[in-house]
């Protein structure tokens, strides 16, 4: 089972402030585990939401809003895709990471889509079509 | 540059564990994945399940503590996402705005972090992060 596990925004991250280097020095050593323990497929950092926007969808009307935006504790920071056997595999792991920032912070673990949760309801066209896409992608990584 | 491009579904927040998306909604953003994969820009893409199935942990006095999902007052929450390769954050929105997305959703657009928009001594200790990563970056 693949997870996503979100790191949340905080104050700090939201003005860009990067993190100090005991922080960064603790973090390395976490992600060196995840990945000796095999479970870390991806993990990237975000820029603040000032320097994002926002496109919202309404009939063939599409509004573009610039960043900051306003609900800064569900603001995403930052993430890992891992490879898990359980959500409660990953809920341990997420406990043993080093408190992502110096202030009060937040990681949400959520499933990841797979192909099977679908189940016989996907015609087999967008089946075949996906699995291509996957494919891929990760030839293209390669 | 890359820019994740995040799905927010109003609802999804509250949504029960077993909802899935339609098998029309799905056939529909294939044809939008199909078409980001054919300009050469998508490197990841997915979808979560419901919060209600997920699980938060915070670090209030330097100790783990897990609540599990719905989560209460959460007024929007990640539905999904793309990792797109792309010139410019206009380049990103374009792409985002051509996405069959319903009325009740949302797609914010962020810029990724690479190493060189860190300082110096952050780069240094950060190196080999990079290659940590089955799924290897690419060079931007």
């Amino acid at each position: 089972m693949r997870f996503m596990i979100i790191i949340k925004a905080t104050p700090d991250s939201e003005k860009g402030i990067f993190p100090d280097e005991k922080l960064l020095t603790e973090m390395g050593k976490f992600n060196e585990e995840l990945v000796a323990a095999g479970i870390m497929l991806a993990g990237e950092g975000l820029q603040a939401s000032s320097k994002g926007a926002r496109v919202h969808f309404s009939g063939s009307k599409r509004t573009v809003t610039d960043g900051p935006f306003a609900e800064t504790k569900e603001l995403v920071a930052g993430f890992w895709i891992w490879q898990c056997k359980s959500i409660e595999d990953a809920i341990e792991w997420v406990k043993r990471c080093p408190n992502p920032f110096n202030e009060e912070s937040e990681i949400e673990i959520r499933q990841v889509f797979e192909l099977e949760d679908f189940g016989s309801e996907l015609p087999a066209e967008v089946r075949e079509s996906e699995e291509r896409l996957r494919a891929e992608l990760i030839s293209r990584q390669k | 540059m890359r820019f994740m491009m995040l799905m927010i579904p109003k609802g999804y927040e509250s949504a029960a564990p077993d909802t899935m998306p339609s098998a029309e909604t799905v056939s529909a953003m294939m044809k939008y994945n199909e078409s980001l994969k054919k300009a050469g820009i998508l490197l990841a893409l997915d979808g979560l399940h419901p919060p209600s199935t997920g699980a938060r942990v915070t670090f209030p006095d330097g100790k783990p503590h897990v609540t599990d999902g719905p989560f209460a007052e959460v007024k929007e929450v990640l539905g999904g996402y793309w990792m797109i390769q792309v010139r410019s954050r206009e380049e990103a929105i374009e792409w985002a705005k051509r996405c069959p997305a319903s009325p009740n959703e949302t797609i914010e657009i962020r810029q990724v972090q690479e190493l060189a928009d860190f300082p110096p001594d952050v780069q240094k200790a950060a190196a080999g992060y990079a290659e940590m990563q089955p799924h290897a970056r690419k060079a931007s």
